[in-house]
């Protein structure tokens, strides 16, 4: 018989983003009613499309069991190199076709790496990190870019009436939900997430697969890159510092498994990027002290972490086999339907 | 039956013990034609310098890899072990201002910081079961922003002279660093070849689930890796903060690049259950080498930044490679 | 070249390690006819049908199937052939339903704006039809997760029929079955047949196999003993055709009788779903056997009993000091010692040198005291004393690596290992599996030895024969409970595999 307080726990972890969202909307809507308007409501989902983008990509390596902390870079290099263009007197309409570019090129070196030269992800993830955000300070010799205004306008252009970046993110959302749920690379994706072996031994073509996951992580962490751009109007040293870390953050809050084969693009993914960007306007809102921000920060992904981990471990003492089925069947049957969240 | 004999030479030397030595003596050569003044004695010494704190925080980190780990967060543990000493020594606002016992005191509530820091990452690991990577890395993010909170992002200045002869000053003709970084290493080297401790740290790297059978904590043994981790980087700290005469949260933000690459080249396998310090002294000095040289050949800071990364593609490629020449 | 013949294996050869695993394996098959493929533990049986699921490659011999030469690169091909295989570990995925693992590596699709999609509607279909086909009445989109084992058995043979496999081997598919499951699969297999699917089951319960097969193969150790149309045997002709009236082994005679101490007690011990109320005592000087098939819970027990495995009820005792649940650094302070059945796994660490191996456990007893250094003198003495007294051949302890070494030399490191704890109560986990004849000798006179200085050795085996040449007493285990307890004078083998085949609850 599962015990009352495991099941309670269970609910409580499974539960744990909405539980913080509503945290969040008491604490801050408390302190300042302003947090609340309609306008700031929409401001947040302005704010947290580049974000989500880049998430988005991020819940496809995870999904597959890898990680990429190179995004950061990618968004930054192709930012900079699509600025570069358009400040050396390209056109605007250079600007995506660049970016889309560069995204694919970087998420295909990291998969050079990992799937041919068999380099752990984590590492040669970290190495281009450093070896892209090198080259972008290369392309704008360290120095802030502003861009022109005909790239802000893309970002307030207003296509079918919803801001750009709002259906800029949309769309990869959805093309996301599509190939992730519909097509067979999707599938094979959460397949070998949940056991590469059996995937190799049931002649799913796993190198492919994971080389094409970490090109989509690239392609959308360029084109993260790019809606926050059209956003900030210019390209500092610092743009996308640290951005690997929020949307890793962001996955696992959306209930994306660090170790593979769990999650979903939407609600989940969405849900952990809106939050983020939730807590850090609430606070800004509330003139909180601007260095709490990573403290609360690193503390939601911390709770957000464990909570993946105590899952997994749970998972993994389940479904040892049992000596005597008749005894165990019953208990896994019925653990098996508390705790988890149905479909993948 | 013995594998050394049947591998060819470029086998042999990419196992040997010396192949990083090798290849920094091959960098130098290589790189000297361009650049004369590498080999000037004042050169010589600027790399040394570096090199010092460095050797520390790699060599903690060279502990957490042996064990199969890794510890993302020591840039961090510097940057707050640093305002938590300097909150305690500073003589300005410091806790203990001005008494005579406050450079001590600092130093080991910097120490102390360190190794906390490292024990929280170590209960992360093994209790709760998080991969090394995130664990250290929200580790990394946490306390470097608690660092910046506690100085709202201002440093702390007037350290007392006692402790800053700790990083600049000499005893006889051995500087302080100098002592301070090689007792540091001396040290390493012996737990790591020579102790009870050492022995379960490489067990437990090759194989967790052999060395829990044979009765090693191994629990306890991931946690110390961490808390030695973080106390080394604390005591990069005392070194980095006392050169720099000043309690900063940022400080050690930039070389993560530098003790990865350092660990990583040197030997020290990603995979666990190899490595030690004689190799992480040679690793460190060939990056400390590259960075000196390639700046001198007035390559811009990115460049640098970018051929580092490389170099830790590089030395991931070499440790895959030594890993299937063992296997045979 | 029979037309009816659908597979023919020819002198099949297969060696691991330098350890023959299977010899001139010759037998064949017919269309529409399921063959019962029947041994010990070891006898080779896994082996046997690997090599035909493309898992692994023979080293010699040639197997022809529908007419054909036949080999399989991996075990997709082998799949892709029409041969389907169910192994005891099941290979669905747990977080896709059960459409969706039918279908992983072959999704019916539509193409629409040169992208693939997933053909819904067809797969559901399909999916449908194949689950109707092998009696699993659930909605195709249930998630795996959410089915039993034998659910989940059932879409392993959907998934098998899938690409209309011609032939389907069933490895031990009943072991983690309830009864009930069971017969539902066996219904399924009859009416397979009656499509004209042959298929090779590998199971331990004679009777099923004796119900089932048209063919029956006995393997023993890597030989085909006897072959052929299931009427010509009977259950006791197989049991002895198992185990054989093979060359008596020599052991080494034992020189002590057990006296009085009690080393090891377990009183009631359960954990449910693994061991059910499990007790034994364990003497100085006595050599306790626990025979059973693989999967009876040998293993869980002392595993559990070591500490590293926790259990809900129960006692257990060593040396009069009662032991908590874990963990094993606790149970080898107290005198026991462990040496599992997967030895480069767990027993030992294969990139490390033979000494390192070997001054594991021990190495806390070199240790000086207030520095924490070891004393590598004394421990490099012990060590070389140890790995000279068990003829351990090595180049060098130091420098050669344990990865390098014969399997049997490896086991000795692990001995050593253990032996130089001087452990009051020995658990071995087959210690002498996969190991040449000449290693098995010197590791029976080392157990002699250890029990003869007052140890009390608990002996996991599944060669019946080695029990009975080297135990006190024989315990059986059959589905996680101890089902007999056989001394000396009663020692028969036929009668201890009775024992062991056992009988499952409903």
């Amino acid at each position: 018989m599962i015990r009352q307080g495991d099941r309670l726990l269970a609910f409580l972890l499974r539960n744990a983003t909405a539980f913080l969202f509503v945290a969040a909307f008491l604490a801050f809507g408390v302190q300042a009613p302003a947090f609340l308007e309609p306008a700031n409501l929409l401001n947040i989902l302005l704010q947290s499309s580049s974000a989500a983008i880049t998430a988005t990509g991020m819940t496809f390596v995870l999904l597959a069991g890898g990680i990429d902390l190179s995004v950061g870079s990618i968004m930054f290099v192709s930012a900079a190199l699509a600025g570069k263009v358009v400040l050396g007197g390209g056109s605007l309409a250079l600007v995506i076709p660049i970016v889309l570019a560069v995204g694919i090129a970087c998420g295909a070196i990291n998969a050079l790496f990992i799937t041919r030269l068999r380099i752990q992800a984590f590492i040669a993830t970290l190495a281009a990190l450093y070896m892209w955000r090198g080259l972008g300070l290369w392309i704008t010799r360290t120095r802030a870019m502003n861009l022109p205004e005909s790239l802000l306008q893309v970002g307030t252009a207003r296509p079918l009436g919803i801001p750009a970046p709002i259906f800029i993110f949309c769309a990869v959302l959805a093309s996301a939900h599509l190939v992730l749920a519909r097509t067979p690379v999707g599938r094979q994706i959460y397949a070998i997430g949940n056991d590469r072996e059996a995937a190799d031994k049931a002649g799913i073509a796993s190198g492919r697969v994971i080389a094409i996951v970490y090109i989509i992580s690239g392609l959308c962490a360029a084109l993260g890159g790019l809606v926050s751009v059209a956003q900030l109007g210019a390209v500092s040293p610092t743009f996308g510092n640290q951005r690997e870390f929020a949307a890793i953050a962001a996955a696992v809050l959306g209930g994306t498994s660090l170790f593979g084969g769990r999650g979903r693009v939407f609600p989940g993914t969405v849900l952990g990027a809106v939050l983020i960007q939730t807590v850090e306007n609430g606070l800004v809102i509330i003139n909180a002290n601007p260095y709490v921000y990573p403290l609360i920060m690193s503390a939601i992904i911390f709770v957000a972490v464990f909570t993946d981990s105590a899952r997994h471990a749970r998972l993994s003492r389940l479904s040892r086999r049992y000596i005597r089925p008749w005894q165990a069947a019953a208990r896994r049957v019925e653990t098996a339907n508390s705790g988890e969240e149905g479909k993948q | 039956m013995d594998p050394q004999v049947e591998m060819n030479r470029w086998k042999r030397l990419v196992v040997s013990d010396y192949w990083v030595l090798y290849l920094s003596i091959a960098c130098f050569l290589v790189l000297f034609p361009f650049t004369p003044r590498l080999a000037s004695i004042e050169n010589i010494r600027n790399i040394f310098s570096n090199m010092l704190p460095l050797l520390v925080v790699a060599i903690g980190e060279t502990i957490v890899l042996i064990t199969g780990g890794i510890d993302l967060s020591v840039t961090s543990v510097i940057g707050l072990s640093s305002v938590i000493g300097a909150s305690i020594m500073s003589s300005d606002q410091g806790l203990l201002a001005g008494n005579p016992a406050a450079a001590a005191a600092g130093v080991a509530g910097m120490i102390l910081a360190g190794v906390f820091v490292g024990w929280l990452n170590g209960i992360a690991v093994t209790r709760l079961r998080m991969p090394p990577f995130i664990a250290t890395l929200t580790s990394m993010m946490f306390f470097g922003g608690l660092a910046v909170w506690l100085t709202q992002s201002r440093p702390i200045y007037d350290l007392p002279a006692r402790f800053i002869e700790l990083g600049q000053g000499a005893w006889l003709w051995l500087p302080n660093s100098l002592a301070v970084a090689g007792v540091t290493a001396v040290f390493a080297h012996v737990l790591l070849s020579r102790s009870l401790l050492g022995r379960w740290i490489y067990a437990v790297g090759t194989n967790p689930r052999t060395s829990l059978i044979s009765g090693v904590p191994v629990n306890r043994v991931v946690t110390f890796a961490y808390a030695a981790s973080g106390g080394c980087a604390a005591v990069a700290s005392v070194l980095y903060t006392a050169r720099l005469e000043t309690g900063s949260p940022v400080l050690g933000q930039r070389i993560l690049l530098d003790v990865i690459g350092a660990t990583v080249i040197g030997g020290t396998s990603l995979f666990g259950g190899k490595g030690n310090a004689l190799w992480t002294v040679f690793g460190v000095s060939f990056i400390c080498l590259i960075d000196n040289s390639l700046n001198m050949l007035g390559l811009s800071y990115f460049v640098v930044t970018m051929v580092k990364g490389g170099i830790i593609l590089f030395a991931a490629l070499v440790d895959a490679a030594r890993s299937r020449i063992l296997a045979g | 070249m029979n037309e009816d013949m659908l597979l023919e294996y020819e002198d099949i050869e297969k060696s691991f390690f330098g350890v023959r695993v299977l010899s001139k394996v010759s037998f064949a098959l017919r269309k529409g006819h399921i063959l019962g493929l029947v041994g010990e533990n070891g006898a080779g049986k896994s082996t046997l049908v690997n090599i035909l699921g493309g898992v692994i490659s023979s080293d010699a011999g040639h197997i022809r199937f529908q007419g054909r030469e036949y080999t399989a690169a991996s075990p997709a091909d082998a799949f892709r052939q029409g041969i389907g295989f169910i192994h005891q570990e099941l290979n669905l995925f747990t977080n896709l339903d059960v459409a969706e693992n039918i279908f992983i590596a072959g999704f019916p699709v539509r193409r629409i704006a040169c992208i693939p999609w997933i053909d819904a509607r067809a797969m559901r279909a399909r999916a449908e039809e194949l689950l109707g086909s092998v009696g699993l009445a659930i909605p195709c989109d249930t998630l795996v997760e959410r089915l039993s084992q034998g659910e989940r058995q059932l879409v392993e043979i959907a998934k098998a029929l899938r690409l209309s496999a011609r032939l389907i081997i069933l490895d031990e598919p009943t072991t983690s079955l309830t009864a009930r499951e069971s017969e539902r699969l066996f219904t399924l297999m009859k009416e397979l047949q009656g499509r004209g699917i042959s298929m090779i089951f590998i199971s331990h319960n004679l009777g099923d196999v004796f119900r089932l097969c048209d063919d029956i193969v006995v393997l023993r150790d890597g030989l085909v003993v006897d072959a052929g149309p299931v009427e010509r045997f009977s259950e006791n002709r197989v049991i002895s055709l198992m185990v054989g009236r093979s060359l008596d082994h020599y052991y080494p005679p034992r020189a002590t009788v057990p006296d009085g101490e009690v080393l090891l007690e377990v009183s009631g011990l359960s954990h449910p779903g693994i061991v059910e109320d499990i007790s034994l005592t364990l003497r100085r000087g006595e050599v306790l056997g626990v025979s059973g098939l693989m999967g009876a819970g040998r293993s869980e027990l002392a595993r559990i009993l070591f500490g590293l495995d926790p259990y809900t009820r129960g006692e257990i005792t060593v040396k009069g000091l009662r032991m908590p649940s874990g963990p094993p650094r606790a149970a080898i302070r107290s005198g026991m010692a462990f040496l599992t059945e997967n030895r480069r796994e767990e027993g030992l660490l294969m990139e490390a040198s033979v000494a390192d191996n070997i001054a594991l456990v021990c190495l806390p007893s070199f240790t000086r005291t207030p520095s924490g250094l070891v004393d590598s003198a004394s421990l490099k003495r012990e060590v070389s004393g140890a790995a000279s007294k068990l003829r351990i051949r090595s180049s060098s302890l130091d420098r050669q690596k344990v990865r390098t070494l014969s399997g049997g030399n490896q086991q000795k490191v692990v001995l050593a290992k253990w032996l130089l704890s001087g452990p009051s109560v020995f658990i071995l986990d087959e210690p002498t599996r996969g190991i040449d004849v000449g290693a098995k000798h010197e590791i029976y006179k080392i157990i002699n030895d250890l029990a003869g200085r007052g140890a009390g050795v608990l002996l996991i085996s599944s060669e019946i024969e080695e029990l009975m040449g080297m135990c006190d007493r024989i315990l059986v285990m059959s589905a996680g409970e101890i089902t007999a307890c056989v001394e000396r004078p009663e020692y028969d083998r036929e009668r201890i595999l009775r024992f062991a085949l056992g009988r499952k609850p409903v």
